[in-house]
């Protein structure tokens, strides 16, 4: 974007700047938005992107820089909690140690003189120890590139009404075929040859469920007092006569009572998503 | 098993909604408005100034008396981008200079100096120092052909200019200059830095003028000004010279009767006669180098204003009059505009803008303003000029006016208008619309006559009533045609009134500036009334200690610190009375307390004194008041010589060596709609609920550890108390209290205390659920007594009933400050917690769900915990962006967030003020009992339509199989 602002120049006199002003074994520590798939042009970032480490009693605050850098100087040596803030997309905790550096354990990251740097990721909420990732700076100007997590979402979608969306519901998709059946059926029927119209109305006749399917036979019902609503509760009060001792029907009280329980693991299921989403 | 899963199914629908509430698209600038602001742009700080040479257009740029830079578009007034200079909102000064051809702005505010890229808002360096920068400059030629910038800064005993590499920062050269001068500002011509200094001891400066050399910076000469005590402070200095290519400095003498010019690097200077009673002078210049030297006198009198414009002869260095614009009457702002050699000076009075060139006193352009009723009171601003053809100038200036507005005036005519008043906003309230009063006044009328004369005027009134009724029936087409179609809107009615769900509310805002607003909450935002309410010096803001509306009355108090006050009608803005500073005692603040003449605003007196009262007016509360930096102190008022005087009853102290850093008390309005929580295996937990109760925050800052204390203000009782260690005192501590519920946020850094040693890092909130017993079905000590006083003990080893406490501490992912609680009419809707992310700029409001205390730590909830709708603890709270109530906008700078109930139970409308002024409306449970804009009214009726259909359709159809099958023989 700003063709005119030499690049590397500007780490060289940040260097050169923290030597100027800065108290003794002071980093300058410079974190980098690179290209990503995510942010393919870090340049559109806006402007009030900006980047921040805190510690017990210290806080510094940088703004992104036209070159996607945040340039933080004069860091007292400590261990810092690093994180981006930015309105369009979300970066991961970073944990940023300045370590003051004695003569001989001279370690060979960037930084000022006197002070090595080391930047991991961080899980909040973690023991702080709970180190991710280590970041490694870039060759050229040294500097952290951070991660970035996604882009923020602010806004809900309002369920709009679409005659598909309905289709797709599994009970609509149930009624619609027993609807079909209840059409279909008697149309079925009537195209059958006699043989086996008068076969299928004898076995109709033993299942109860089709003479309730096919509507009220006057003078065949075998099932005439059968009572739907307490066949569905499980009450059996209808059906008493024919099933078999308590253990069959325990057996559909069970099955029942798991069917009931997925429902509720699926509700659970849900709950913990939308949490794991918020928290 | 089904009632269990019934339950279930419920809470989960609750939970599930409440954790991804976010808003809707279609919502936002319907329920929501936004007022971007800067900040009152100042005179030195503020010009026009093209990002990218290779482009004409040009931004208009400013440096804010809040400490906010930002780039403006001229053509309509939008914000480009905007800034923090600082970090954080200031008191005015500051820098900010453009140099011509380049693509950086560069801004000094404190110790610190930064260039920011004036297209995007980026930066591009910036650079901290020791010493207080004292003055900007760009120097305009160097010898490697960019920019570079010059900056002055006053460290203790030293005067230290500095050459500053203009695209990348560094320090070219530097200056140091060890000795007492006040050092004033920097200045260059094309071969020289100068840098003046204020010489010589208090009310008898000399001014002392060092050339500097461009390449190296080593000091060439040194040339006193002698002013014979003319100088008695740095303000009295005028203007150092901009880069003109002879800049000069100008100062007046004590009388304002003669201008002293000297033309910088010489030794002397001339003298020039101002009007009489001058009471102010301004100089403008050009500040481009090949500008022509010619500079403007602006003298204001007391009736008038005028203008001396003056030349300097390059080579000669002598100053001559050239000519002077005539005296007017009233205020004015001058400008001036540069293009090539060429210098226009614009000038804009009360009602025209006239456009001179520097060189002759001939009017190019002369332009009647076009405003409306309002006078434009003009106090500075900006201007370009065009020439468009040889005799024809276009000119457009944007000035600021006394009403603190920035407006635009292209050719007379007025463009557009910033409100930039409503920004550095101090304190706002809520007020109710007042009730129509002839309505009001009948009511009441008819309530106290006798039944057969009141049945009677009732009767007139609605006869009365139905000459209304043919435009009521009317209206009635159109209202269903735009209810259906979805295009009806709230804001219809210019006039602001009540509505049915209590969603038009006034906001009483006052600035630090001394104005007052009222902002039509209902209609986004709009202004209502504005006035000056406080005559503060300047310098001087206006520190608002309270701000009270008596609703009932249609009244709002503002209460400033000096002592001074102001009531004005809440809908109009008519003062009904004023009170200036100074004339009653300085106060420390205020609170409302309830009298047998009703509720007033109790002041209270610096150091938290309190004063008698007629007996009347004393409060029949305790009073608590901040006696000291760590003391607080509870006074009831007893009767003493026919006066009501306080009378300490209490104090309270934290711990030695704590400081108290936060104190929150309860909302006015905290309806509790249920006194209890409802567990999962069918027992009650009662909630502790004490109207009597604030939360102190005390922060030790040796130690780091924070002590959250619950008291009693009747007894002065600790209720609870909890200390927590690694707490950072230098960043924000804020805490809230509402319900049966209070928590506390703060930056922390500690080591758990658990078997495996653990270190935390970050932002935190610790929040505490007061229940009146530990364990379920008891109403602990007190029972079921309707009555309980915090001063007799229950049962004397145990003293007053000490709530159970049950707290969890969160680790945010960032910071949040300004707490604010939801408040719903009647308390049912779960609440919500209001809060500003400083970082992101955003409001956020996270769901009282989601910090729940008794949330299982360790282990899954059981069955009956996830009825509750209690899920299992985790440390960390994402602030979700979904969860921010101003969504994407980019609110900046909140000082405050205030919370009000509308009359539909599921809204609380939000406002927030600070540097921008944002207001909403949040739905904590959802708008349960409003259709809102995702209710499809056309689909409805599609639908209804369409089964209508069908049955007709289908109605015969079915009547045809009825009829056959009764034919059909049985089989």
């Amino acid at each position: 974007m700003l063709q005119s602002i030499a690049k590397l120049p500007l780490a060289v006199a940040l260097q050169a700047l923290s030597l100027l002003f800065s108290p003794a074994s002071a980093a300058t520590i410079t974190l980098s938005i690179p290209p990503s798939p995510q942010i393919p042009n870090p340049a559109a970032l806006p402007p009030s992107t900006h980047a921040t480490l805190t510690a017990l009693g210290a806080s510094f605050l940088a703004p992104l820089t036209t070159d996607n850098t945040f340039v933080f100087r004069n860091v007292t040596p400590g261990s810092y909690l690093g994180d981006v803030h930015c309105a369009t997309h979300g970066f991961a905790p970073l944990r940023v140690d300045v370590i003051s550096v004695t003569a001989g354990d001279d370690d060979k990251k960037t930084g000022g003189d006197g002070v090595s740097l080391r930047v991991w990721e961080t899980f909040r909420g973690n023991d702080w120890e709970n180190k991710g990732e280590e970041i490694r700076p870039a060759v050229v100007g040294g500097a952290f590139p951070v991660k970035v997590l996604g882009s923020k979402i602010y806004y809900t979608e309002r369920g709009s009404f679409n005659v598909l969306s309905i289709l797709k519901n599994p009970m609509i998709l149930m009624g619609l075929v027993s609807l079909a059946l209840f059409i279909g059926m008697p149309k079925l029927v009537e195209n059958m040859d006699p043989e086996m119209r008068a076969e299928f109305e004898e076995q109709s006749k033993k299942n109860p469920m089709n003479s309730l399917m096919s509507g009220p036979q006057p003078g065949s019902n075998p099932m005439g007092n059968f009572d739907v609503a307490g066949f569905l509760a499980g009450q059996g009060s209808g059906s008493k006569e024919e099933s078999e001792p308590s253990s069959g029907n325990g057996g559909k009280k069970a099955g029942r009572v798991v069917y009931v329980w997925k429902f509720t693991d699926l509700a659970f299921g849900l709950l913990f998503f939308s949490s794991d989403i918020n928290d | 098993m089904h009632l269990s899963f019934q339950a279930l199914s419920l809470s989960v629908l609750l939970a599930l909604p409440a954790s991804v509430r976010a808003v809707f698209q279609d919502e936002v600038g319907h329920i929501d408005y936004h007022h971007e602001l800067l900040g009152v742009p100042q005179r030195e700080t503020t010009f026009f100034h093209r990002p990218r040479t290779e482009e004409k257009a040009s931004l208009l740029y400013t440096l804010s008396d809040l400490g906010v830079l930002g780039a403006v578009n001229p053509s309509n007034g939008a914000l480009v981008w905007r800034q923090l200079l600082a970090g954080n909102v200031t008191d005015g000064g500051g820098f900010l200079r453009a140099a011509e051809d380049q693509t950086w702005l560069v801004g000094a505010y404190g110790s610190s100096v930064s260039s920011w890229d004036a297209l995007t808002g980026r930066n591009a360096w910036s650079l901290n120092s020791n010493g207080v920068v004292k003055d900007v400059e760009i120097m305009e030629i160097t010898e490697r052909g960019g920019k570079d910038v010059l900056a002055l800064h006053q460290e203790p005993g030293a005067t230290v200019a500095r050459r500053i590499h203009g695209a990348d920062g560094h320090v070219v050269w530097e200056h140091r200059e060890v000795n007492k001068d006040i050092p004033l500002q920097v200045s260059t011509s094309l071969d020289k830095v100068f840098v003046v200094t204020l010489h010589g001891s208090l009310l008898s400066y000399s001014l002392k003028v060092m050339v500097l050399d461009t390449l190296t910076g080593k000091k060439l000469d040194e040339i006193p000004l002698g002013t014979k005590g003319e100088v008695q402070s740095p303000q009295d200095v005028m203007f150092v010279g901009a880069n003109s290519a002879a800049p000069i400095v100008a100062w007046t003498d004590n009388g304002m009767t003669k201008l002293k010019v000297n033309v910088l690097g010489l030794k002397s200077k001339q003298e020039f006669a101002l009007p009489t009673d001058t009471v102010d002078v301004e100089i403008h210049a050009p500040h481009t180098i090949q500008s022509s030297p010619h500079f403007l006198v602006h003298s204001r009198t007391k009736p008038g204003h005028k203008a001396d414009v003056f030349h300097i002869d390059l080579k000669s260095n002598v100053i001559t009059k050239a000519y002077e614009l005539p005296l007017l009457e009233g205020g004015s702002a001058f400008s001036t505009s540069s293009s090539g050699a060429n210098v226009y000076f614009t000038r804009v009075t009360d009602n025209e803008i006239i456009v001179t060139s520097s060189t002759s006193h001939g009017i190019l352009g002369r332009w009647s303003l076009k405003s409306g009723a309002e006078k434009l009171g003009a106090l500075h601003g900006v201007s370009e000029v065009i020439k468009k053809a040889e005799d024809s100038y276009a000119v457009r200036a944007v000035v600021v006016t006394d009403s603190d507005d920035w407006t635009q005036i292209v050719n007379g005519e007025l463009g557009w208008t910033r409100l930039e008043g409503l920004s550095g906003a101090v304190a706002a309230t809520w007020a109710e619309f007042p009730q129509s009063e002839d309505l009001a006044r009948t009511l009441e009328a008819e309530a106290h006559s006798n039944p057969w004369s009141a049945y009677v005027h009732r009767v007139k009134r609605h006869i009365d009533d139905l000459q209304y009724l043919p435009t009521y029936l009317q209206s009635i087409p159109k209202r269903l045609l735009s209810s259906i179609v979805g295009s009806e809107s709230t804001e219809s009615t210019d006039e602001a009134t009540r509505d049915s769900f209590g969603f038009n509310k006034l906001v009483v805002l006052a600035t630090k500036r001394g104005k007052l607003y009222g902002l039509d909450a209902g209609n986004h935002g709009k202004i209502v009334w504005s006035k000056n309410a406080n005559e503060t010096p300047s310098g001087k803001h206006w520190d608002v200690k309270a701000i009270h509306a008596d609703n009932a009355k249609g009244l709002v108090t503002v209460r400033g610190s000096e002592g001074q006050f102001i009531i004005v009608k809440s809908d109009t803005g008519n003062t009904i009375e004023a009170m200036p500073s100074s004339l009653f005692p300085a106060v420390d603040g205020a609170t409302i307390v309830d009298s047998d003449a009703g509720p007033w605003l109790l002041p209270i007196e610096r150091d938290g004194k309190l004063g008698d009262v007629q007996l009347a007016w004393a409060p029949k509360q305790t009073v608590v008041t901040r006696t000291g930096e760590n003391e607080l102190q509870g006074f009831r008022y007893v009767e003493k010589d026919e006066l009501a005087s306080p009378i300490p009853v209490w104090s309270f102290s934290p711990s030695t060596g704590q400081h108290i850093a936060n104190i929150a008390t309860r909302p006015q309005h905290d309806p509790i709609a249920s006194i209890g929580r409802v567990l999962g295996d069918r027992t009650v937990k009662y909630k502790y609920l004490n109207p009597n109760t604030i939360v102190v925050a005390a922060v030790n800052n040796k130690t780091s550890v924070l002590s959250t204390y619950l008291l009693d203000t009747v007894s002065g009782q600790v209720l609870a108390s909890s200390s927590y260690e690694g707490v950072d005192s230098n960043k924000d501590i804020a805490c809230t209290l509402s319900e049966n519920w209070f928590l506390c946020t703060y930056y922390g850094q500690y080591q758990l205390r658990d078997s495996e040693a653990q270190n935390l890092k970050g932002y935190q909130v610790v929040i505490s659920d007061l229940y009146e017993s530990e364990v379920a079905n008891d109403r602990g000590p007190l029972g079921d007594a309707a009555n309980f006083s915090s001063l007799d003990p229950i049962d004397i080893p145990t003293g007053p009933a000490i709530p159970s406490v049950v707290s969890k501490t969160f680790i945010l992912s960032g910071p949040i400050t300004s707490l604010a609680v939801t408040q719903t009419r009647q308390g049912i809707a779960i609440r919500q917690l209001l809060a500003y992310m400083p970082e992101s700029h955003s409001i956020i409001a996270i769901p009282r769900m989601l910090l729940e205390p008794r949330r299982p730590v360790g282990r899954d909830p059981t069955p009956a915990e996830l009825e509750e709708g209690l899920v299992k603890y985790v440390p960390a709270i994402e602030l979700d962006p979904r969860m921010t109530v101003s969504h994407a906008r980019d609110v900046l700078g909140v000082r405050s967030i205030i919370a009000a109930p509308a009359i539909l139970e599921s809204t609380c409308l939000v406002f927030a003020y600070g540097v921008d002024v944002f207001g909403s409306r949040v739905t904590p449970s959802q708008a349960f009992d409003i259709l809102g804009k995702g209710f499809n009214k056309v689909t409805l009726v599609a639908t209804v339509a369409a089964l209508f259909i069908g049955v007709l359709g289908l109605g015969p159809m079915v009547r045809k199989k009825q009829i056959n099958m009764r034919w059909q023989a049985p089989m």
